[in-house]
């Protein structure tokens, strides 16, 4: 019976937990400078931040703190998302994964598995994350638009957008 | 001169004697000889599987984990369950193809490293588990009430601080998964590992309490760690990053945030029951997972 109530506790402390980034803070994305919540930072798609510890003074002193290796060769063609401390990003063959913005340490990898014979027009690349709740969403290179939980990685949903043979 | 003669005749009868012992025993040596050469084919078999093994360990343990019992992100071997066909043709054809729509990657094995696969696989087969007696049905209604969605994942619904529960029934005998619920920290479930980094650390969901420099404590699972930082996820499923040196204590505890269900908790049937329907899960096809639910 304790463990029963153990584990409602769990669930509500989990439904408690579970207002992570909504609508509401995409549109007032502007209030949030430590955070990057889309691809051009907010709505009005300035791509600038407000944040000013690094500035013109001092951008030509900047020095590696941390590396990440995403597993693959290839190119970013991208713009990491930023939510509370942790970095969303994705890379070559539709690779996505979560990091401690701070050390750099993954919280979760994850790796489509794409059909052979792909011929994307401008290199195997992905564009890019976006984010709602508890969801990041990726459009694949095989048309597929996935959602991904954003604590674990996990797959949460996954359809095809359009028939890839086609493109 | 008589003395060597003698020993010549003699060399003579005992080499006669040879070649009647040889031709009385050609029949059954001639008859041994089938047995002769399976047993090569065996000692082929075997040298095969060795080579497999050591294949196996450098190339697929960082997902099926060591002795092919199940990793964090590829399914246990030894269940003698194959979800992509248990013909030896097959198991070639996804070692060397993949599986599309899953983790598993297409591998660049020479043909005879795979076939030493199949060998080294094949040898495990003495290990597969016992059936699964329950009814799946009723193990979805102990799933839920037993609150086991509250830290676990089945296709997209659940909780997120332990593994997700999705494709359980293909990565995992029937007797690990007994093991996990009646004695969860008997063998802590392997987390997030790097597939193209054999050399990483692999992660498990340990229970780990960091006390920070104003003494609070703070209760999670790693998430990953180093020298310097530790990650975690609390049960609330909150994530909380910490650099050591800002901690005054991490603590390891070895062993996992899930309860044990002992049987004064969960009957023998029930968990008969509930491994049934885990054992059922088998993850949803790519493209289906929406009109799957």
């Amino acid at each position: 019976m304790k463990r029963t109530f153990f584990a409602a506790a769990l669930l509500l402390a989990a439904v408690a937990a579970n207002a992570q980034v909504s609508y509401e803070r995409l549109l007032g994305a502007d209030r949030e400078a430590k955070n990057w919540l889309t691809y051009s930072g907010r709505y009005s798609g300035w791509r600038y931040s407000t944040l000013n510890q690094i500035n013109t003074g001092n951008a030509s002193r900047l020095a590696l703190q941390w590396a990440f290796q995403v597993s693959d060769l290839g190119q970013f063609e991208t713009t990491p998302i930023v939510v509370d401390g942790v970095l969303y990003g994705s890379g070559q063959n539709d690779r996505a994964f979560a990091i401690d913005a701070r050390t750099g340490r993954a919280i979760w990898r994850y790796q489509r598995n794409l059909p052979d014979k792909l011929q994307p027009c401008c290199g195997m690349v992905n564009r890019g994350l976006a984010i709602l709740g508890n969801c990041l969403f990726m459009a694949t290179l095989d048309a597929h638009v996935i959602a991904l939980d954003t604590k674990t990685g996990n797959l949460v949903w996954d359809v095809t957008a359009a028939d890839y043979h086609k493109a | 001169m008589e003395e060597r003669l003698g020993l010549r005749m003699g060399l003579a009868a005992s080499l006669l004697m040879l070649l009647m012992l040889f031709l009385f025993a050609r029949v059954p040596l001639a008859a041994g000889g089938q047995e002769a050469s399976s047993g090569d084919a065996a000692k082929a078999k075997a040298a095969d599987a060795k080579e497999g093994a050591s294949l196996f360990r450098a190339n697929c343990s960082p997902c099926h984990g060591l002795g092919a019992r199940g990793g964090g992100r590829g399914p246990d071997l030894t269940s003698g369950r194959w979800t992509h066909g248990s013909s030896d043709d097959e198991i070639f054809r996804t070692i060397s193809q993949g599986v599309p729509g899953t983790e598993m990657p297409a591998n660049a094995f020479e043909d005879s490293e795979i076939l030493a696969l199949v060998a080294y696989l094949r040898s495990l087969q003495p290990l597969s588990q016992a059936l699964v007696a329950g009814n799946a049905g009723k193990g979805r209604k102990v799933f839920e009430n037993a609150g086991c969605a509250s830290c676990h994942m089945v296709n997209g619904g659940g909780g997120r601080l332990g593994p997700d529960l999705s494709r359980v029934g293909a990565s995992r005998s029937v007797s690990y998964l007994m093991d996990s619920i009646r004695n969860p920290d008997k063998e802590l479930s392997a987390a997030m590992s790097d597939p193209n980094n054999h050399y990483s650390v692999t992660m498990v969901y340990d229970t780990v309490t960091v006390v920070t420099a104003g003494g609070e404590k703070i209760t999670g699972v790693a998430k990953n760690e180093d020298t310097f930082s530790v990650q975690l996820m609390t049960p609330s499923e909150e994530l909380r990053f910490f650099l050591k040196k800002d901690l005054k204590e991490v603590v390891h505890e070895h062993k996992s945030l899930m309860p044990s269900y002992s049987e004064s908790v969960l009957s023998q049937s029930d968990l008969e029951d509930l491994v049934a329907y885990l054992a059922a899960l088998r993850g949803v096809e790519s493209g289906n997972a929406k009109e799957a639910k």
